[in-house]
């Protein structure tokens, strides 16, 4: 339970964070915490500072701008997330899932920033975040840079931040008309840790589904786009059997996955496949996103 | 005063509200690590990260240098200041040796103690230890028990010459008769019962004052069987018993586990003295995980049952490989707790059993909440239920037919234990109603085609309580064990207030409650006006050697001996008042604060004035009277046992039999094998009751506990030996989301060999893992596999319903 | 890179009605500051990970588990821990009677926690229903009550007419 030594910083704005994470070898940011100060007591990860970034003002703000996309600083909470009408109004299924997510005290100090940057695979939010198409903008020593969900996502654990890079807020462009999004999940017991997830969008066009994603979680490599899927859903009809064209592509996937001590690595890839088709039946009968 | 005084009492048997429960509920209760003591220092383990290795080399040089730093001990030191634990086990295994740290120069398990560091606050004791160097040869190492017997296993403890703690047959009946003659014999090749721990929520937290002027260890914390842990440390230090103490406050559970906490609690002491200040160690949950105890995970093979054409069960035989991990602690006692509940809930005639406890390269088991018992109940249940499904018997009928029945009782086991009374079929009839079985069976029939499966399952069980210790001597003669005794004392203050004190050691059960309950009775007072003791206090003589709180007793040996105890203080009362009010004892009743002169109210005595005359005026009193009367009463209770039948095996090794009949229903969906627990209800019988909320209570907290060991709880190991579910992010402990609300209905079958015809209860004997198991093969059906694990996580289900295990299990007749 | 070393930190926090003034290492927890420094027994280590929610407090009005948050984090700011919760003149409030009178507490470990959890769940205004307590309360472990007990006393304590304790019914009659 007790932290390794450690400095604690709290910067006064988004420049100092980035100034100190970028001169203090082995300095990371703190955002909520609610990860991070676990695996400093278990010794798994050893900064020489935090860079307590929760009270940055700045970093916590919900706008939407007039062509209704949404933009959420880093370092918003959950609670606020799932509190907000600006978020339940354009983005629900970031609301919805906000308001889910892990515990009640948890959603009071965990971040969308904290959850997107530590790229757990079994975390909830990258992969929705891909599926919507969002933008992360990042403040670093060369200044601002705007990246895509699919190449913000590195890999398991990782992301595409540099050395001294802050994550500053996160854009979620507004879904097409006629776009409709699922989320599923199989988790340990009512609500507990993932062993798989699969979020499906589908921009429906008069009937044809006109663009796709999908993507999955809780494999490795987490978020993973399933392209083959996506192609196969392109141009059929939404009411056409989606679930079936899914299913035939899922097979072609290249999916890693890994064993922990809640299933196999086979077992969390057939239930992918489960969650994904799961998702498409929930389109077809227009379950709401 | 007759056991009829309580038996028409005003609050035993009565739903009270607790005693303990105001200073829990504004935070003003005293867990272990809640103590504030001076001039604390912190103690850290380093703790081994390899399943089995030679140690190298220990270098702690880098710590001396480091502020805060107090000092270590370290494996060498350990080895002159100590000796072995005492073990249970005979020869050859009685030459392992089990110290505070590694010992014999090797670890045996992920998480065994190496170093302890002390630092002069919890920050510096972690700083410390991160600085110390252990180097290690890593050797082969062995975590499964079906490889641990076989002959090129690596051996755990190179001093023994196998893996093999404990090996005998119990042989009851002639099986192998019956399974020549029985109309049915079903063969299962193995079943597998899982390693889980009921892991209570405040890990063990241990505090040690060396008193150097009187030479003795003051311990503070949680400790569920003080008197024979002091027995352990005083043997391994070569230090007198009586100058060890163990102060328990608070106690934030222990279900059993906590009982091992005299091996860390003894690098503390040691740690104390040297360094001459206090120390204290408060384990983590990782640490707990490790260390902290683990149930006892079993393979079961070669297992047979005999049945006739009309369903009788005649009995059954297996081989059983216990696995206790790397070291035997409380062990190899499992080898025999099991055959309490030999028959189970069943009249089975016959019973033959190869038993072996194994060592594996894994953290060692300590009794759990059922222990050893749910294990062989969960195999004879399980073996009921495929019996059922693959004879064509209907699983209701089936048990109720094969139950001992309730003008059976006092029933007498195939090994000499008798069952002391019950209501099985009417317990059964109960638990069906709470789950509303008709309703259930149709909703059964209806999920048919909608990707849902519904399935309906009994665990039947047996809380066994009260132990004849001599059953100690069935695994090794020579352990000097018999009987079981219990302390209590109850004393009248110097202003006439009254304070008890129980042997028992209460980690949520409620003993201040019910002790009081009996004793107001007794006195003629309210619960409210006892004063109990919070905890126990190994120096306050309300002890014996048993004393503490393990195997569902307290209701019997607690209760026991603070009933006798009161009574010889109600005696003295008596005494004192007939002198002073001129009348005979006998005449003397004790009502509303008053001993009174029976029929004549006027004539009385406020216990205050009783008090102040025997505290501080007892030339008032006849010299016979003042003599003989201190206000203290002191009793034990002694359970009515006699040595077991050695050659035999045969014997009364508990006194009495809780039961517990559960019935569930739930759903399996087909596509993932995940669960959901639609109904869930329990029947409790566990005698005459002394406050049937603490009953529902523990009977509530031993159904989760089974419950979530059935579908989450695993300790699981990989293949280099580490633990996978060693915090609860990977041990997921079932929170209130995952769970049905419990539906309770209870039996009352009074014991006849208890002083009020309470039995102890509290474990439950795992009858959730039974029924969960039952109804996910109703569920799966004649299609799919067979049910022969303990633990189903959706995976293992999704298996089952795509079949699978059908080769291991035969219908030979 | 060298060895870090901690800073000490002043801090001045408002802990159950009272200004607390002390000094911290910049890596000491919350959780740890309350319990060492003022023996406030309310938050409880049940865990490492910030899974059982033993240490469960309000922090400026918001539910936190006291052991992901640094001490040092808290410097100007309200916390208040289940020491808070009584009456003024130690009487229990309505749910800790609630959960005295449903048998919601057994050893007690979880207890504390579980209260600040069921209080911030009541003074939500979101709709108490079976479902909603129990996934109020997921983030806190109890491993003694089997929370079937916790549950009811706090729909108890929220109005709900729930089943008493077995054999209360009785006494009630008698």
């Amino acid at each position: 339970m007790i932290l390794p030594p450690l400095r604690y910083l709290r910067p006064g704005s988004v420049g100092d964070a980035v100034h100190w994470l970028t001169h203090i070898d082995g300095a990371i940011v703190l955002a909520g915490g609610q990860t991070l100060v676990n695996a400093l007591k278990l010794d798994l990860v050893a900064p020489t500072a935090l860079v307590d970034i929760h009270r940055l003002d700045e970093l916590r703000s919900i706008a939407v701008s007039p062509d209704r996309t949404l933009t959420i600083g880093a370092a918003t909470t959950y609670a606020a997330l799932a509190a907000s009408t600006d978020v339940r109004l354009t983005a629900p299924s970031v609301a919805s899932m906000a308001a889910g997510l892990v515990d009640r005290q948890v959603r009071n100090r965990g971040t969308i920033g904290g959850n997107v940057c530590l790229n757990d695979p079994t975390n909830n939010f990258p992969p929705l975040l891909v599926a919507l198409g969002a933008r992360f903008t990042v403040l670093g020593p060369e200044g601002t840079r705007t990246i895509d969900a699919d190449d913000f996502f590195v890999g398991t654990m990782t992301t595409a931040l540099g050395n001294g890079e802050l994550l500053v807020s996160i854009e979620i462009p507004p879904l097409p008309r006629g776009a409709r999004l699922v989320h599923r999940h199989l988790q340990v017991g009512a609500d507990s840790w993932a062993m798989a997830r699969a979020v499906v969008r589908i921009d429906d066009d008069n009937g044809v589904v006109v663009a796709s994603r999908v993507v999955v979680g809780a494999v490795l490599g987490s978020p993973q786009r399933l392209r083959l899927v996506e192609r196969a859903l392109v141009g059929l009809p939404t009411g056409g059997d989606l679930d079936g064209a899914a299913a035939e592509a899922f097979d072609r996937e290249s999916i890693e996955t890994v064993g922990d001590v809640h299933c196999s690595a086979d077992y969390r890839r057939q239930m992918s496949k489960v969650q994904l088709r799961r998702a498409l039946r929930d389109l077809a009968k227009g379950t709401p996103s | 005063m007759t056991m009829q005084d309580t038996a028409t009492s005003t609050w035993t048997g009565k739903t009270v509200p607790r005693k303990e429960d105001d200073r829990l509920l504004k935070a003003q209760g005293e867990f272990g690590d809640d103590t504030p003591i001076a001039h604390l220092g912190h103690v850290v383990f380093v703790r081994s990260p390899y399943a089995h290795a030679r140690i190298l080399d220990i270098d702690v040089s880098a710590a001396e240098s480091l502020p805060g730093y107090l000092g270590c001990l370290l494996p060498d030191e350990v080895d002159v200041l100590t000796d072995g634990f005492m073990e249970l086990q005979p020869a050859p295994a009685d030459a392992e040796v089990d110290k505070c740290l590694a010992a014999g120069g090797k670890v045996r398990f992920v998480g065994e103690p190496v170093v302890a560091v002390a630092g002069t606050s919890r920050q510096a004791a972690r700083d410390v230890a991160a600085t110390v160097v252990v180097d290690y040869e890593p050797l082969p190492h062995v975590v499964d028990a079906r490889r641990a017997v076989e002959p090129e296993a690596p051996q755990v403890h190179d001093e023994i010459g196998s893996n093999v703690a404990w090996d005998g047959v119990y042989d009851w009946g002639d099986i192998d008769a019956a399974l020549k003659s029985a109309d049915h014999v079903i063969e299962v090749d193995e079943l597998h019962f899982h390693r889980f721990s009921s892991t209570p929520l405040e890990c063990s937290v241990v505090t040690v004052s060396y008193d150097a002027g009187i030479d003795t260890f003051n311990l503070i914390g949680g400790c569920a069987m003080p008197q024979i842990t002091t027995l352990m440390m005083a043997a391994a230090m070569r230090h007198p018993a009586e100058k060890i103490r163990i102060v328990s406050k608070d106690f934030g559970g222990s279900f059993g586990v906590k009982i091992g906490m005299y091996v860390p609690a003894t690098a503390v002491a040691l740690l104390s003295r040297k360094l001459g200040r206090p120390m204290r160690w408060t384990e983590t949950r990782t640490e707990h995980h490790w260390m902290g105890g683990h149930g006892n995970e079993r393979w079961f093979h070669n297992v047979k049952m005999a049945v006739t054409s009309e369903g009788r069960v005649l009995g059954l035989s297996y081989d059983a490989l216990d696995d206790v991990g790397a070291y035997t602690r409380y062990e190899p006692l499992g080898a025999v707790i099991w055959t309490q509940v030999a028959n189970a809930c069943y009249q089975l005639q016959h019973l033959k059993v190869h038993y072996r406890s194994i060592y594996t390269n894994k953290g060692p088991v300590h009794p759990n909440r059922g222990y050893s018992r749910l294990q062989h109940m969960w195999l004879v249940e399980r073996m009921m239920d495929i019996a059922a499904h693959r004879l064509g018997f209907d699983p209701v009928q089936f048990r109720l037919q094969n139950y001992v029945q309730p003008e059976q009782y006092p029933y007498e086991t195939v090994n000499g234990c008798v069952y002391d009374s019950g209501n099985l079929p009417l317990s059964l009839e109960k638990a069906l109603d709470l789950i509303e079985y008709d309703d259930a069976r149709r909703l059964q029939r209806e999920s048919a085609g909608t990707g849902k499966r519904i399935g309906i399952g009994i665990g039947s069980t047996l809380d066994s309580g009260t132990n004849n210790f001599g059953q100690a001597r069935l695994i090794n003669q020579f352990l000097p064990f018999s009987g079981n005794t219990e302390g209590g004392l109850v004393r009248m203050g110097v202003d006439g207030s009254v304070y008890t004190v129980t042997g028992g050691v209460a980690f949520g059960q409620g003993h201040e409650t019910t002790v009081a309950q009996v004793v107001a009775d007794m006195l003629g007072l309210t619960p409210d006006e006892i004063i109990t003791h919070r905890g126990s206090d190994s120096a306050l003589s309300a002890q014996t050697g048993f004393s503490g709180s393990y195997a569902s007793q307290f209701a019997v040996t607690g209760i026991g001996a603070i009933l006798n105890a009161t009574r010889k203080l109600v005696r003295e009362i008596q005494l004192v008042a007939a002198s002073i009010l001129g009348a005979t004892p006998e005449e003397i009743v004790l009502e509303g604060g008053h001993a009174l002169v029976l029929g004549d109210p006027e004539r009385a005595l406020p216990f205050a004035a009783v008090a102040g005359i025997v505290h501080f005026s007892p030339a008032d009193l006849p010299a016979e009277v003042a003599d003989e009367v201190g206000l203290v009463g002191r009793a034990v209770y002694r359970a009515p046992f006699e040595i077991p039948d050695l050659e035999r095996k045969r014997g009364n090794l508990t006194l009495t039999y809780a039961s517990q009949i559960h019935a569930c229903v739930l759903e399996i969906d087909e596509e993932t094998g995940e669960v959901k627990i639609l109904r869930y209800g329990m029947v409790d019988d566990c005698g005459t009751p002394i406050n049937p909320m603490i009953i529902q209570g523990q009977v509530h907290g031993a159904t989760v506990h089974g419950i979530s060991a059935a579908l989450f709880e695993h300790f699981a190991y990989d293949d280099d030996g580490q633990l996978l579910a060693a915090n609860f992010y990977d041990y997921h402990a079932a929170t209130a989301l995952d769970l049905p609300s419990l539906r309770y209905d209870s039996v009352v079958s009074p014991s006849p060999f208890t002083p009020i015809g309470a039995k102890g209860m509290g474990e439950g004997g795992g009858a959730p893992l039974h029924a969960i198991a039952a109804a996910i093969q109703d569920a799966v059906g004649g299609d799919g596999g067979v049910v022969l694990e303990s633990f189903n996580p959706p995976e293992r289900i999704l298996g089952l319903l795509n079949g699978g295990t059908e080769s291991t299990v035969r219908v030979l007749r | 890179m060298t060895q870090p070393q901690d800073e000490m930190l002043p801090i001045s926090v408002t802990v159950d009605g009272r200004l607390e003034t002390g000094q911290v290492s910049s890596r000491t927890l919350l959780v740890h500051w309350l319990r060492d420094d003022l023996d406030k027994r309310g938050p409880k280590i049940g865990c490492d990970t910030g899974n059982c929610g033993a240490c469960t407090i309000r922090w400026d009005g918001l539910l936190v588990k006291s052991c992901m948050v640094l001490a040092a984090q808290a410097d100007d700011t309200r916390v208040e821990t289940a020491a808070s919760l009584a009456h003024d003149d130690g009487s229990l409030n309505d749910l800790q009677a609630c959960f005295k009178e449903h048998h919601g507490l057994q050893c007690g470990y979880c207890t504390s926690g579980m209260l600040m959890t069921a209080t911030d769940l009541l003074e939500s205004g979101e709709e108490i229903t079976e479902h909603s307590v129990r996934r109020g309360l997921k983030g806190n472990i109890c491993r003694c009550t089997g929370y079937e007990n916790i549950v009811r006393a706090v729909r108890a304590a929220a109005g709900h007419d729930v089943e008493k304790p077995h054999g209360a019914a009785e006494e009630v009659a008698s």
